[in-house]
């Protein structure tokens, strides 16, 4: 449905003519290392938790070259509506929205089929780390609000056709910066779940493919499969996985290693969160 | 002084040396946090000798597991944020104010749950048979409650999905600030009436005991 009550700005991206050849891409570097993340809790004072997270962006010297920030609250526990019916256990809401600014193709205020998509995919992570049965009657809504959604939005020709790898990301930043705002909420959790995402990727058709973590979609030739995991580090639970795209058939073992490398970006993920918790709460100690 | 700092998911202990208290779960016979917060260990209290027995005469909770000689241990947020919420649990002592009368049942708003001020609005209700312990046929609603009174009240069930099950049936518990038609505030009388100082008119009430 069209949305007709606002003024949207154009649709797509609005780069002006260059009729210059696109700047070579950076190549991709070889890290062994997740993107450096800052995390910060209890940005929202009017929320009963929030908290805000940025991935570093790689080349901050190329101009419109984003990176991801996102920015998620937590309403709740409160009381259900009055037409829900009875629930022994806290119900869970969750909201994944794109700014309209967020990506190069303007989002719509009204939420699309990915955004729900996202949304469903939270819910589950989430699901599997809350203590649900402390809180009966009641239900809590989780926002995030993507302000920035991961994508190079340097020159139009260097662009791909959008396949959605960066949303992979985007589920990853979600699951880690809810899972912090939930904690600074007051929600009762088994354990702090992370997020993390591992790729296959190929320069080109000569080369091998390899995995890296944390892939920076820009930046690689062509991506062939990846894999965002909620993982909860202390129990050594998956909550969720979501894997898309196609493995090439010689290898057995890629899809294990796939896995085993979002593990190790969720494990890295969820030591920014540890930290920050505990910066949290000792800024807290030091006012009083 | 600085406490020990624990975060979701964190061990704190095995479950044969404590007894799990708030904000914590148990997991493999691991006691793990599972709120933000500050660690706690309560020594338990030392028993006293118990004094005769009494008859029972109403249903009692269940009797405390023995194990009570192990330490409490117990994660809270006191300091880390105001804003915890809590939930009114069956046993606890709320304030509320009421905000309609209907014959059958008195419809409050849970203000506050033992100490706690709360943030969200928990609505419970008062049926006539849970006004007071004694006479319980002949309670009338409206003879109990008026809408902006503020009531002390126990949570004897988590209700249905719309509210919790509150009950006045003791001295301490019922009306403790009333407010008379002629917009006054009133004092207690007796045990079932409130009066205003202004007018000097009585008012029916379910009057909790002054302490």
């Amino acid at each position: 449905m069209a949305d007709r009550r606002r003024i949207n700005g154009p649709v797509g991206a609005t780069t002006p003519p260059i009729f210059d050849k696109p700047a070579a891409p950076v190549p991709a570097k070889t890290r062994d290392a997740i993107r450096k993340i800052f995390l910060k809790t209890g940005i929202t004072p009017s929320a009963s938790g929030s908290a805000y997270l940025e991935l570093e962006n790689p080349n901050p010297k190329k101009l419109g070259n984003t990176s991801l920030k996102l920015s998620c609250t937590v309403h709740g526990p409160r009381a259900l509506p009055r037409s829900a019916p009875f629930s022994p256990h806290i119900i869970l809401t969750t909201h994944v929205k794109y700014a309209p600014f967020a990506t190069r193709q303007r989002r719509g205020y009204l939420r699309d089929s990915s955004e729900r998509d996202l949304g469903v995919h939270l819910e589950t992570a989430l699901r599997g780390a809350i203590i649900a049965d402390r809180w009966p009657k009641s239900g809590v809504d989780i926002i995030v609000t993507v302000v920035e959604g991961d994508q190079d939005r340097d020159s139009p020709e260097s662009q791909k056709d959008d396949e959605g790898w960066d949303m992979m990301n985007v589920l990853s930043g979600c699951i880690t910066v809810a899972s912090a705002a939930i904690a600074d909420a007051g929600i009762d959790c088994v354990d702090t779940v992370a997020g993390g995402v591992a790729a296959l990727v190929c320069k080109d058709d000569k080369t091998a493919p390899t995995i890296v973590m944390d892939p920076i979609v820009a930046e690689h030739g062509s991506i062939l499969a990846a894999c965002c995991v909620a993982y909860l580090p202390t129990r050594d639970e998956i909550t969720n996985m979501w894997f898309k795209g196609r493995l090439p058939g010689s290898d057995m073992m890629v899809y294990d290693k796939l896995m085993e490398k979002s593990l190790v970006a969720c494990r890295c993920a969820n030591r920014v969160i540890v930290q920050e918790l505990n910066e949290t709460v000792r800024k807290s100690q030091e006012i009083s | 002084m600085a406490q020990t700092i624990a975060i979701p998911g964190q061990l704190l202990g095995p479950s044969n040396k404590y007894v799990a208290g708030p904000g914590t779960h148990i997991h493999e016979a691991n006691l793990y946090s599972s709120v933000l917060g500050t660690v706690t260990v309560a020594q338990p209290e030392k028993k006293s000798v118990p004094g005769p027995a009494k008859r029972l005469n109403k249903i009692a909770g269940l009797p405390s597991a023995p194990a009570q000689q192990l330490p409490t241990i117990s994660v809270s947020r006191t300091g880390i944020s105001e804003k915890r919420e809590v939930l009114p649990e069956v046993g606890n002592i709320v304030l509320c104010r009421v905000t309609r009368i209907q014959p059958r049942q008195a419809t409050v708003a849970i203000l506050v749950v033992g100490e706690t001020v709360l943030e969200a609005e928990w609505q419970g209700v008062i049926r006539p048979q849970d006004v007071r312990a004694t006479e319980k046929d002949k309670v009338k609603i409206y003879e109990s409650f008026r809408p902006g009174d503020i009531v002390r009240a126990q949570v004897i069930s988590l209700g249905d999905q719309a509210s919790y099950y509150l009950a006045t049936a003791s001295n301490e518990l019922g009306v403790i600030m009333a407010t008379s038609e002629a917009g006054n505030n009133m004092y207690p009388v007796s045990w079932k009436e409130y009066r205003d100082p202004e007018t000097g008119i009585n008012e029916n009430r379910k009057v909790a005991k002054p302490f």
